[in-house]
């Protein structure tokens, strides 16, 4: 466990357990989690901000529309994100700011090809202690 | 209970899981087996036959592994009226596929020259995460990628008229509709055109080790001793933002249509519904991404042995599609049937004599491409009548991961992946030092046993045996 994520081993791709003591703790970490298979995190600066708005029938399909999101901005726009405050959460909604700055690939350190994030063995748990989440990504 | 039913089939009956409409068939021998029980490879294969509308079975290739939702290595044919079409049976990288290019020189002729070559090649095709391509296009230029595909490269300069017939569908599905492509689609592929991206894409400077079958090969344009140039990409991120599209989509279809699935990423709607209709569109605008993609890649690939070899004839032997869905002709129950025949991570294996091939390839059959893992061999198969009666013309689609990429990290560093490939004498040049590690030989099966099994079981045969000289990864 490192910085509140794993990532875990699928056959051909990769996953993300993330854990928060919050709902909001968790999208975020989820979220670091992602960029750092993308891309070398140190290598990022925050210089840049973009509001992200998204809604969804459930509160596990809000969490991969969120990671989708932040695939998109960086595969879309060439936004690289470093950190993330999420605004507002509940089961359908979300409201986020997301930190970070514009892909320079001289700089910026790149791993992975992320295709997308899938349904695969889903979950998005409370507990004792908080929330869990795991999701799997087509690499 | 999976039950072996001979040398090369296992099949999985409908007292295996509720639900299941058809049974499930594994093409296996006993070794590959093991290794396909290992994942969830065969809950996935009867998870699949529970869909609505399936025909035939739901079946496996050798080099199945585990997948979301269907398998890698999956085939599933449904009914036109009664079936289900799923983005998911299709896969997130829509025509991802393979190309194999034939090159005027023999081994000898390139070997002092390799170097340069694969260093040319590298400058060349932009690999690796989020490179941009090497043409600039505008939204609406897009959109005529969308519905020309390769048409569309080679009207641009990219390639020459006879490289069209060379190609899976002759570089364009008809159906596409990119209107139906969202924005964000287009978003992610807009620059991404005739780039090879990363992963397990890769492109390898081979020779033609052995041949099977001559008659076969000097149709095709291969020989032994023979330079040929295999590639595998596909639609890039606007594929990728189809499918995920399209998943939430029929998600949203499913309750409209009552219908339920065992896994999420299954979701699927209605063939003759219009989301059904809609996505098979924008599918089909991805695939011809693709094979416009894997078009300009060519046309580089070209123009780099132009200027270190003199010569950049390189010819188109054959492109395959392996993650797509078609409606196409077979036999099903004894009549002639229309079905929408799912292939996520197969290949189409049409025999000799079949309407669709082109004139110059009907003689023979057509050519299945099968790369295996760096450093090991591939293959050219031809397809068979075998296919057409029990895989709705379908056959393997590479060599199946065996191995984590996790796995395969903290098994073996990048340095000593590079010193056993230099003491094979293959040339390796990679985007980054994690992206080849994890691509490792042996972190795939034996690609000769898997394509033993598909000769042994018949649904395509052994043509010729390609080995790596030099491999370029993104």
């Amino acid at each position: 466990m490192r910085a509140g994520y794993t990532i875990l081993e699928h056959p051909s791709d990769l996953g993300i357990e993330a854990r928060g003591r919050t709902l909001p703790e968790l999208f975020q970490r989820a979220a670091t989690a992602l960029c750092s298979i993308i891309v070398e995190l140190e290598t990022v600066r925050v210089r840049e901000q973009r509001e992200v708005v998204i809604t969804a029938s459930d509160r596990e399909q809000l969490f991969v529309r969120w990671l989708t999101e932040i695939l998109y901005l960086y595969d879309g726009t060439g936004f690289v994100c470093k950190d993330f405050r999420v605004e507002s959460l509940s089961s359908t909604n979300l409201k986020a700011t997301v930190l970070g700055e514009a892909l320079r690939p001289s700089i910026h350190s790149r791993l992975l090809d992320v295709k997308a994030v899938t349904y695969h063995q889903l979950s998005v748990r409370q507990h004792d202690e908080g929330w869990v989440a795991r999701v799997f990504l087509d690499i | 209970m999976v039950k072996k039913i001979d040398q090369y089939r296992f099949v999985i009956p409908k007292t295996y899981k509720p639900g299941m409409n058809v049974e499930g068939l594994i093409y296996a021998d006993d070794e590959l087996i093991k290794q396909i029980e290992r994942d969830q490879t065969k809950d996935q294969v009867a998870n699949v036959a529970t869909l609505r509308g399936l025909v035939g079975r739901s079946l496996a290739m050798p080099d199945a592994h585990q997948g979301y939702g269907f398998c890698i290595g999956g085939v599933a044919a449904a009914d036109l009226e009664e079936g289900v079409v799923s983005a998911g049976g299709v896969g997130f990288d829509i025509n991802c596929g393979v190309r194999l290019l034939a090159a005027p020189f023999a081994v000898d002729d390139v070997r002092g020259k390799l170097d340069q070559l694969l260093n040319q090649l590298f400058r060349d095709i932009p690999c690796g995460t989020g490179r941009k391509g090497p043409v600039e296009i505008s939204r609406s230029e897009l959109d005529l990628v969308l519905k020309d595909g390769a048409r569309w490269a080679v009207r641009n300069g990219h390639g020459k008229e006879p490289d069209l017939n060379r190609i899976e569908d002759y570089g364009a599905l008809p159906e596409a509709e990119p209107a139906f492509v969202s924005e964000r689609a287009k978003d992610r592929g807009q620059y991404q055109l005739g780039t090879l991206g990363s992963g397990n894409h890769f492109l390898e400077i081979q020779a033609v080790d052995e041949v099977f079958e001559p008659g076969v090969a000097g149709t095709f344009g291969i020989q032994k001793g023979q330079v040929v140039v295999l590639m595998h990409s596909g639609s890039r991120g606007l594929g990728h933002q189809v499918c995920t599209d399209f998943l939430d989509l029929m998600q949203a279809g499913m309750k409209k249509y009552g219908l339920s699935v065992i896994d999420r990423q299954l979701a699927c709607v209605p063939i003759s519904s219009r989301e059904g209709g809609s996505y098979l569109g924008a599918m089909a605008a991805a695939a011809n991404f693709a094979f416009a993609n894997r078009q300009m890649m060519t046309h580089r690939a070209r123009e780099a042995f132009r200027r270190v070899l003199g010569s950049g004839d390189l010819r188109i032997v054959y492109d395959v599609c392996h993650n797509i869905a078609k409606i196409e002709t077979h036999e099903v129950d004894g009549t002639l049937k229309r079905v929408l025949v799912h292939r996520k991570g197969a290949t189409r294996s049409f025999p000799a004599g079949h309407p669709v091939l082109p004139e110059e390839l009907r003689g023979a059959g057509q050519p299945v491409l099968i790369p295996g893992s760096m450093g090991t061999s591939s293959y050219v198969l031809v397809g068979t009548e075998q296919a057409m009666k029990e895989t709705f013309g379908s056959s393997c689609h590479g060599a199946g991961r065996a191995m984590s990429r996790t796995q395969a990290r903290r098994e073996t560093t990048a340095d000593e992946l590079l010193s056993e490939m230099k003491e094979k004498g293959i040339l390796v040049r990679g985007e980054t030092r994690s992206g080849l590690v994890e691509e490792k030989p042996d972190a795939y099966k034996d690609v000769s046993r898997v394509v033993d099994v598909v000769q042994g079981a018949g649904i395509a045969r052994k043509v010729a045996k390609l080995v790596p000289l030099a491999v370029m990864k993104g």
